[in-house]
């Protein structure tokens, strides 16, 4: 077990560490999540640094989406607490209309089948969300949604209809859409594995650029060589519980964990 | 026997009338579909709500609307409402139970429109902080809608259908101006045969167009 695994299971609301919190973006504490007695989530703690890059790894049935998910709420865990962007939040509570939605406001999410709304242009899809949700006029949130365009590279494409784009090109849209909301964090969940090989580049590419602007990300991917060569943290998973974490390039190189190991060479690394 | 006059001739007599009738007919329609739809969708809204007696109320009005003939709701309506001291003319009756008759059926079909939404949209949603019913209406509601036009229309084919059963209760309509026709030459087949033709006029190009528009529909965005 590493020095890392053993400092991530003191709770996150651990208030007696001496530990400087502000430093971290999110800090999951606990985390139990089960669908009809099948436990997904074994109370599992996770720290995520802000400006860091933590990338989940692990076979599938892992439970590396429901953490995600857990994060912004699309799921409701069971147990356990989180500290998002300086925010506590207690699990076993409901949280009301407000505070839900503020807290989502904190979090940028990304769908492995992108999830665009398909009546709206690519423009539209980026616009609507800003106005609604931020409040924003229309002439400020088309500007800066050129601009995210401009920035994913689709600012010629705004005009067009999802169902007109390439896989690559919507995600790349749904990429824009959630910064659009200027979240702190952007959750990723297997942003690539519904696209071709050829088309997860330019996909991994703006994820590259926004990882090396400074924005908090959490990437639950199959990509290994993006966890390894963007990646700051690295978060191996199965069976429900964080078996290993710490740098890409020293577990991949030097797996010591065995069912790490057996991931690893799994996939090919 | 008296000698029939020839077909045209006997039609061109009696469609003066028929055509009037027509007209009363689409405007039962017409006026049962303005107020129908929105019905429908309220009431499919509180079938799917989440508050548990919302939507049992909204079970009830929609199930007891399916459930009863058209004809016996008309006639609840006409016969039964003075019991309790309501009186309506016939034409507002008749009104009343094709409205509420056709909008159980569109909660129905409105249902089925939302529900084939896929459920990521919903989530997008959820994820992008939108409040519920900003999703609904904005993304939900644009992408149902379209897939139930045709069976919407198709159900609005039928109403118009079924504006008929007003005849029964007295409202000048097609069915009862053809009745009237009927009974004064007697020549009760011909007169029935322009009357389907009357219908038929209106019928069976909303069913083309529905057809076309499906066709259209089912082209992606």
């Amino acid at each position: 077990m590493t020095l890392a695994t053993l400092v991530s299971q003191s709770v996150a609301a651990n208030t007696t560490d001496d530990i400087d919190h502000s430093k971290y973006m999110i800090e999951l504490g606990g985390v139990v999540k089960s669908y009809g007695g099948n436990t997904i989530l074994h109370e599992v703690s996770l720290r995520v640094e802000r400006g860091e890059v933590c990338s989940i790894i692990g076979p599938s049935g892992a439970g590396k989406s429901t953490l995600l998910r857990c994060v912004n709420l699309l799921e409701q865990p069971d147990d356990g607490n989180m500290v998002i962007d300086g925010q506590f939040v207690d699990f076993t509570e409901n949280l009301g209309k407000t505070d839900l939605m503020a807290l989502r406001r904190k979090c940028g999410m990304v769908f492995q089948q992108f999830n665009l709304f398909p009546h709206m242009s690519a423009l539209k899809n980026v616009v609507f969300p800003q106005m609604h949700v931020l409040g924003r006029g229309k002439a400020e949130a088309e500007e800066r949604a050129m601009e995210l365009l401009k920035r994913v590279g689709l600012e010629d494409r705004a005009d067009h209809k999802p169902s007109q784009l390439s896989g690559g090109q919507q995600q790349r849209v749904a990429i824009a859409r959630a910064l659009a909301l200027d979240p702190a964090v952007m959750l990723f969940d297997e942003p690539t594995s519904a696209l071709d090989p050829e088309v997860s580049g330019e996909v991994l590419n703006v994820m590259r650029e926004l990882a090396e602007g400074g924005m908090t990300m959490c990437v639950v991917t199959h990509e290994m060589s993006f966890a390894r060569d963007v990646g700051d943290h690295l978060v191996v998973m199965a069976d429900g519980r964080i078996i290993d974490e710490g740098d890409p390039k020293e577990i991949m190189a030097h797996p010591v964990n065995e069912r790490t190991k057996q991931f690893l060479s799994a996939v090919g690394r | 026997m008296v000698p029939k006059e020839p077909l045209l001739q006997f039609w061109g007599e009696g469609l003066p009338n028929m055509l009037h009738g027509l007209q009363i007919s689409a405007a039962l329609a017409g006026v049962s579909m303005i107020i129908g739809l929105p019905l429908g969708l309220l009431f499919c809204m509180m079938v799917m709500g989440r508050n548990r007696v919302v939507s049992t109320i909204g079970l009830v009005i929609v199930e007891i609307g399916r459930g009863m003939p058209a004809l016996i709701i008309l006639y609840l309506v006409y016969f039964g409402l003075p019991s309790f001291g309501i009186l309506l003319e016939s034409f507002p009756s008749a009104i009343i139970a094709l409205a509420w008759n056709y909008s159980c059926y569109c909660s129905e079909i409105f249902r089925a429109g939302i529900q084939a939404v896929p459920g990521g949209q919903n989530e997008a949603g959820d994820a992008l902080g939108l409040d519920d019913r900003i999703t609904f209406f904005y993304v939900i509601l644009p992408q149902a809608f379209r897939s139930i036009i045709p069976a919407l229309l198709g159900q609005t084919i039928l109403l118009f259908q079924d504006t008929s059963l007003a005849y029964t209760v007295a409202v000048p309509e097609l069915m009862k101006e053809a009745y009237t026709y009927g009974s004064t030459t007697f020549q009760y087949l011909r007169v029935f045969v322009l009357a389907g033709l009357c219908y038929a006029v209106v019928t069976l190009p909303a069913s083309w167009i529905t057809r076309w528009l499906e066709r259209r529909l089912a082209l992606s965005y």
